[in-house]
Parts: structure tokens; C-alpha cells; sequence
């Protein structure tokens, strides 16, 4: 009987992919599946043999495993544990926004051009190293969107064509994101609780692999863009640039221009605080660039409105953000049946993985099977119950194709989607750019993954 | 109760379940709209070399020039455009851009993609030969034409889909002479370290010139910038309103009190 069951979580689980891959609401679909994979494993206790139930504790409930404490496990301590990150990810969005209302991420920007000039290559290399830099402290929507209006422009009365432009954009701010503290407190809670694993923290990850996938992305995306400008034909454009941000060409001071690796510096150097770090720039980069003149009532609403932007930017991320803990508490209830049907297929040594990850990184497109983001978070679930890896290796195997491929190449990330809205660029040009990109990247990553991540010690498994 | 009722009634409930992600964009200034003629009226006063700090304000480099070297620059920059459209003009015989483009072997494709966001674009001119006109904006902005103020004001001399063409001709011409024209000769230093340099093209010499090529071949007495406001009316009165705003700003005018709509 574990079997049929076992074939039944399986199917539900292709279900939740294609859902995924159709682009439907992320949120309802993990709390539908979470409440799916709670009825069956479940109910399937009622069917399932003696011998089964018996070699898997997690099933049998009891005095001191009790229905109740199982399902408020899932339900409530499960995404109760995720408010910490969520707090990160608040205060990241309250900085994101400090660092545009300021005019300190334009001025960087705007700067950066100024030392390449017309020439396409130098320039496109230049923005994306700063672009990527930007983003290791900025994050969602909003400042992508606030950033893509200055630097798309840009690059495309430069003569790049658009499909380029808004590729190499992507690509930067995506390399930027493996280093960014909010999103590495986000991605490290699908595998661990905040207060597990103190020592795999932002410092050791970068150090030991975060660095390394920041620089191969940077650099490939980089190159590859150069290779796709040697073959494009140069496109100037008459376009009417709306008034908005883009528009303000107000300089920040050049001292304040260090302000946005500051929180990521402090994290890495010196373990610091993270909110620590984004207060500290904050209230440096309103106060350096004449921002708090006013006062005090109209500085405090200031800072509010930057807040309730900065929210904003990332409220419907939180929803799914908010469900997926649930939904990976309640993994651990199907996992004795996945390993039933599974338990011999899934990969058990590193290089195996690496290199089937590396195959399939084109399932991290359209929220398919590998990104956490999508229905990765399944897959995620279904691997961590079956086989057994370090915790370390696990989240960089996950996080290539949840930051490489679907935040960089995918055109349901929303960013990207906005870009293609923005640029006027087809869907299908951007992927035909951005698919290779994700290949070459993704395939360098993995490689460094099994040389820096590989043999970890048991210290960094969490069974 | 038919299938499509059917359908209906389960809508709201399939959206709210099975919605698509939405993309949040970030929210757009707001601002009031005004009168599309008494715009145009303001805009067609400005003199064509007083556009200079509209022009250079999409320029990357703006931030490391002076308002006199804008100035100056939007002055030669104009000369040039002239100079090469009264050049093309002698040497095919007609001022007509359709008749230049099949002159030159240009291919001219006019697709109608219709543009929704805060950048409208009008037209591409692709290396070597290829020329794209949208025409979304252009039928639009003929639609608004048909309004006897604003054509008074634009003059029966504007044809837009030809202006657009004019324009983008103006960088097939910049091409061919690339060696020797203004706009690819002037050049700035960027940064020098040493013997080691780098020197710069001003990207904003090329569209102000290619402004100027374009007014010389229609005849037009107004800077065809204006047609940033008349253009994007047709997607929005609104953004219109902004994009006047600030041409008006920066050509040194205050904004008139209209009765706003």
C-alpha cells in the first residue's frame, strides 16, 4: 500500500510542477499541496503495513508524538521560525530604498558610465560589475525596476540592442543576489532554522563558494555579452523616455558611494548584524546626502515612507515565503513514502548530483522542479528526506538554479518580465540569450561547487 | 445555465485561486494632465536651439559637461544635420524620406506594435540598412492631428511617419560618413591616466542632430523633440503632461496655469 501512496505523492508532486511551470499563484499552490501532502501520508497510515510504520517513527504517533503536536509543527512553529528571516528581509527592502530616494545607486550608475564612455564592451562590463555590486545589498522588485530605468536606457543609446541590454542587466543582478544577505537568509531557510548550523553563515558560505558563483556569473554573463555584441548590428532608437526617476540627475556625494556594500562588508568581515548593517548605511546615506533637513516629524515620515515602500517592494514574496516552511515541515511526513519509490533512484553522491543538476538546470526555467522558488522547494524536500548531503552543498546545488536560471534567465521572474515590458524585447530573443547563460554559468558553478563544497565533514550534515 | 455563465461564475474564484503571478512595477509619478494644444503651442515657441537641456538630459555623460558646452554643442550639432540633409537633398534631388530611403536602399518596415509602458518608441534605425517605423504611435498621433488646433499649431507640414523616417535616415547618413561628420568626430576625454586615455563620442550630438537633418527635410519651423509630448499623448495624457513639464523646466520656462483637465 506505501507504494500506491507513494505514486500517488509523486503524481500530485508533477502536479505542483506543472502548476508551477503555468505560472498560477505560488502561495495557494504550496498551501494546497502542503494540506495534500498532510491528508495522504496521513490517511495512509490507516492502510500502510505494519513493517513500515514501524521502521518510520516520524508515522507513529503516540504519547510523545502526538496528531496535534505533528500538525502544529506544520502549521504554526514552521512558519513562526521563518519570521526572523522575514525581518531581514524588511529591513534589505528599507535600504534598497534609502539607497534610490538618496540618488546614491544613480550616481553610481551614472559614474560608472562616465568612465566607459561609448565604448559598448567597457561600458557593459563596467555597469554590470557595479550593477552586481548594488545588488548584493539592494533587493525585489521595486529596485531592479528603479535601477533597469536608468541603466536600460543607457546601454541602449549606446547602440546595444535591447534584447542584449536587458540580458546582461539581468545576468548582473542576479550575480549580485548570490552575495546579498536577505536572500541568503531567505534560500538558507529552506534548509536549516535560523538557530540551526550558527557557523554556515553569510562569512563561511561567501568565502567558501558565494564569491567564487558571484564572479562566474558576473564574468559569463559579461563575456557572453560581448560575444553577442561582436555578431549584433548597433540599433539607435528615437524613443520618448518618460519623466520619472531616470529623469533626476541628482549626484549623491562621492564618499557615500561605498555606502551600499557597507551591511554586506560588515556581515562578512566581522559577522555583524545584518538589520545592524542596513541601519547603520541607512541613516549614513539620509543624512550624508541632505535627506534629513527637515525636522523631526518630517524626517521620522521620511523614513516611514521609505519602510512601507521597501514592504511593498517584497509583499508578494512574503505569502509564498510565508507558506513554504509549512510545506517543508510537512515533507518530512511523505518522505518515508517517497523513499519507498524513490529511495534507490535519487542520487547519493555529490558528483551524481552536480552533474544531473547540471543537466536539468533548464527545469529552474518557468518555476519548473529546481528552483526554490517554484517547485524546487519540493524537489528540495523530496532529496533532503531520501538521501543525505551537507546542508552547505545542498544550498548551493539548489540556490544555481533558483539565482542563475530562474532569477537571471527566466522570464516569470517579475523583474525580468517588467524588462521585456520595457525594452519591448520578445520573450522568445531574451531566452535565446539567456538560456545559454544560464548553461555556462550553471555548469561552472556546479563545477566549483563539488571542488569547494564537496567531502564537507559531518559537522555539516544535520542528521 | 450555459457554459459560458458557468465559466463566469467560477471565475473569481478560479482568478483568486489559480491567478498568474502579478509583476509589480514600481509606481509612476503622477501627474496633472493638460490641454494637448496649449502644450504643443508652448512647446512649437521654444527656439530649436533652446532644447539643449532636454536634449543632453537623456545623454549618459551629461553630468560631466557645463551649460556652455551644451549649448554650443546643440548649436553644431544642428548645423550638422542641416548641412547633411541639404547634401542628401542635392544629391538625390527630393526632400522626400520615403523616396531618400529607397534612394539608399534602405528597408523600411512599418510594424504596429503597440506600446504600453514609460518608454515609447517611435523608431529604429538598425546598422547597416535597416529602418523600423512603429506605427501604433504613429496612428495615434494621426488621430490627434485631425483636431484643427493641434494641426494648426504642428502645420500641415508634419507628417510624422516621415519625420520618424527623416530622422533615423539622418544615422544611415552619420554612418557613411563616419570619418568626417560632427557628430562621430567630436569627442571628449573621459579620463586620461598616463599615456592611457579614454575619449568619448557624445551620444546626444547624434540624436540632436538627426533632429535637425529631420526639421530641414519637412520643412518644420518647431524642434521635432516636441513630438517626445505629441507622441506619447496617445498613450497618455498624463505622462504627456510630465514629459512637457520637464521640457519646459529645462528649456528655462515656468509652466503655464492652464485650466487643467
Amino acid at each position: 500500500m506505501e507504494y500506491i501512496i507513494g505514486i500517488i505523492l509523486l503524481i500530485s508532486f508533477f502536479g505542483l510542477a506543472y502548476y508551477c511551470i503555468k505560472g498560477h499563484n505560488l502561495m495557494v499552490g504550496f498551501l494546497l499541496i502542503t494540506l495534500l501532502w498532510t491528508i495522504i501520508p496521513l490517511g495512509g497510515t490507516l492502510f500502510v503495513s505494519q513493517g513500515f510504520l514501524e521502521s518510520n517513527p516520524v508515522l507513529n504517533f503516540g504519547k510523545d508524538n502526538t496528531l496535534i503536536a505533528a500538525l502544529n509543527k506544520i502549521y504554526q512553529s514552521a512558519p513562526e521560525g521563518w519570521g526572523t528571516t522575514l525581518v531581514n528581509v524588511c529591513w534589505g527592502a528599507w535600504f534598497g530604498r534609502v539607497l534610490m530616494d538618496t540618488g546614491i545607486a544613480s550616481t553610481l550608475i551614472r559614474k560608472t558610465v562616465e568612465l566607459g564612455g561609448d565604448k559598448p564592451f567597457v561600458t557593459v562590463a563596467l555597469l554590470n560589475t557595479v550593477t552586481a555590486l548594488i545588488f548584493t545589498a539592494m533587493t525585489g522588485a521595486g529596485p531592479v525596476i528603479a535601477i533597469g530605468v536608468i541603466v536600460l536606457p543607457i546601454l541602449m543609446s549606446l547602440g546595444i540592442p535591447k534584447s542584449i541590454a536587458l540580458f546582461t542587466f539581468m545576468g548582473s543582478v542576479a550575480a549580485g543576489i548570490y552575495l546579498n544577505p536577505v536572500n541568503f537568509a531567505q534560500y538558507r531557510a529552506f534548509f536549516v532554522a535560523p538557530d540551526q548550523l550558527a557557523d554556515f553563515n553569510l562569512g563561511w558560505y561567501a568565502s567558501h563558494w558565494g564569491y567564487a558563483a558571484l564572479i562566474i556569473m558576473l564574468i559569463s554573463t559579461t563575456l557572453l555579452s560581448a560575444f553577442y555584441l561582436k555578431r549584433a548590428k548597433t540599433v539607435h532608437a528615437w524613443a520618448a523616455q518618460t519623466r520619472g526617476a531616470a529623469s533626476e540627475q541628482k549626484n549623491a556625494p562621492f564618499y557615500t558611494l561605498i555606502l551600499p556594500v557597507v551591511p554586506v562588508i560588515l556581515k562578512i568581515w566581522l559577522d555583524f548584524s545584518v538589520i545592524g548593517g542596513f541601519v547603520i548605511a541607512g541613516f549614513l546615506a539620509l543624512f550624508l546626502c541632505g535627506r534629513m533637513k527637515g525636522n523631526f516629524k518630517e524626517n521620522c515620515q521620511l523614513v516611514n515612507k521609505l519602510y512601507y515602500d521597501g514592504v511593498v517592494d517584497t509583499a508578494p514574496l512574503v505569502g509564498f515565503l510565508l507558506t513554504l516552511p509549512m510545506f517543508n515541515a510537512v515533507a518530512a511526513l511523505a518522505s518515508p513514502y517517497f523513499k519507498v519509490i524513490l529511495g534507490n533512484v535519487m542520487p547519493r553522491s555529490e558528483i551524481v548530483v552536480c552533474i544531473v543538476f547540471a543537466v536539468l538546470l533548464c527545469m529552474g526555467l518557468f518555476r519548473g522542479p529546481m528552483t526554490l522558488v517554484g517547485c524546487g522547494a519540493a524537489t528540495l524536500g523530496v532529496l533532503s528526506n531520501v538521501a543525505s548531503f551537507s546542508v552547505p552543498f545542498l544550498y548551493a546545488v539548489f540556490v544555481i538554479p533558483t539565482i542563475t536560471v530562474n532569477i537571471g534567465c527566466c522570464i516569470t521572474q517579475s523583474w525580468v518580465a517588467w524588462g521585456l515590458a520595457y525594452t519591448k524585447v520578445e520573450s522568445k530573443d531574451f531566452l535565446k540569450l539567456s538560456i545559454p547563460n544560464a548553461y555556462l554559468t550553471g555548469i561552472l558553478q556546479y563545477v566549483a561547487v563539488f571542488i569547494m563544497l564537496g567531502g564537507l565533514g559531518a559537522t555539516w550534515f544535520l542528521k | 445555465m450555459t457554459r459560458q455563465e458557468f465559466r463566469s461564475a467560477l471565475k473569481p474564484i478560479t482568478d483568486g485561486l489559480f491567478g498568474k503571478q502579478n509583476t509589480r512595477g514600481y509606481e509612476r509619478p503622477k501627474f496633472t494632465v493638460r490641454p494637448l494644444e496649449e502644450m504643443l503651442k508652448d512647446l512649437a515657441d521654444i527656439p530649436v536651439e533652446e532644447w539643449y537641456g532636454y536634449a543632453f538630459s537623456r545623454e549618459p555623460l551629461n553630468g560631466k559637461f557645463t551649460d556652455e558646452q551644451r549649448r554650443d554643442w546643440m548649436r553644431k550639432s544642428l548645423d550638422c544635420g542641416r548641412e547633411y540633409a541639404q547634401k542628401v537633398r542635392k544629391e538625390y534631388g527630393t526632400s522626400d524620406p520615403v523616396k531618400l530611403a529607397d534612394s539608399l536602399s534602405m528597408s523600411v518596415s512599418y510594424p504596429e506594435v503597440p506600446d504600453k509602458t514609460d518608454r515609447v518608441l517611435f523608431a529604429e534605425y538598425r546598422i547597416p540598412n535597416k529602418i523600423c517605423i512603429y506605427m501604433d504611435a504613429v496612428n495615434k498621433a494621426n488621430k490627434l492631428l485631425l483636431e484643427p488646433q493641434v494641426l494648426e499649431i504642428l502645420t500641415e507640414e508634419l507628417d510624422v511617419c516621415r519625420l520618424l523616417l527623416s530622422h533615423e535616415l539622418f544615422h544611415f547618413v552619420e554612418e557613411t560618413y563616419r570619418q568626417e561628420i560632427f557628430t562621430q568626430t567630436e569627442k571628449v576625454r573621459l579620463w586620461s591616466l598616463g599615456f592611457l586615455h579614454n575619449d568619448s563620442i557624445v551620444i546626444a550630438l547624434s540624436e540632436i542632430a538627426a533632429m535637425g537633418f529631420a526639421k530641414e527635410l519637412m520643412g518644420l519651423s518647431y524642434s521635432p523633440y516636441l513630438m517626445d509630448v505629441f507622441l506619447v499623448y496617445g498613450y497618455s495624457p498624463q505622462e504627456a503632461s510630465g514629459l512637457y513639464e520637464e521640457m519646459m523646466e529645462l528649456s528655462g520656462r515656468k509652466n503655464h496655469n492652464y485650466k487643467l483637465i
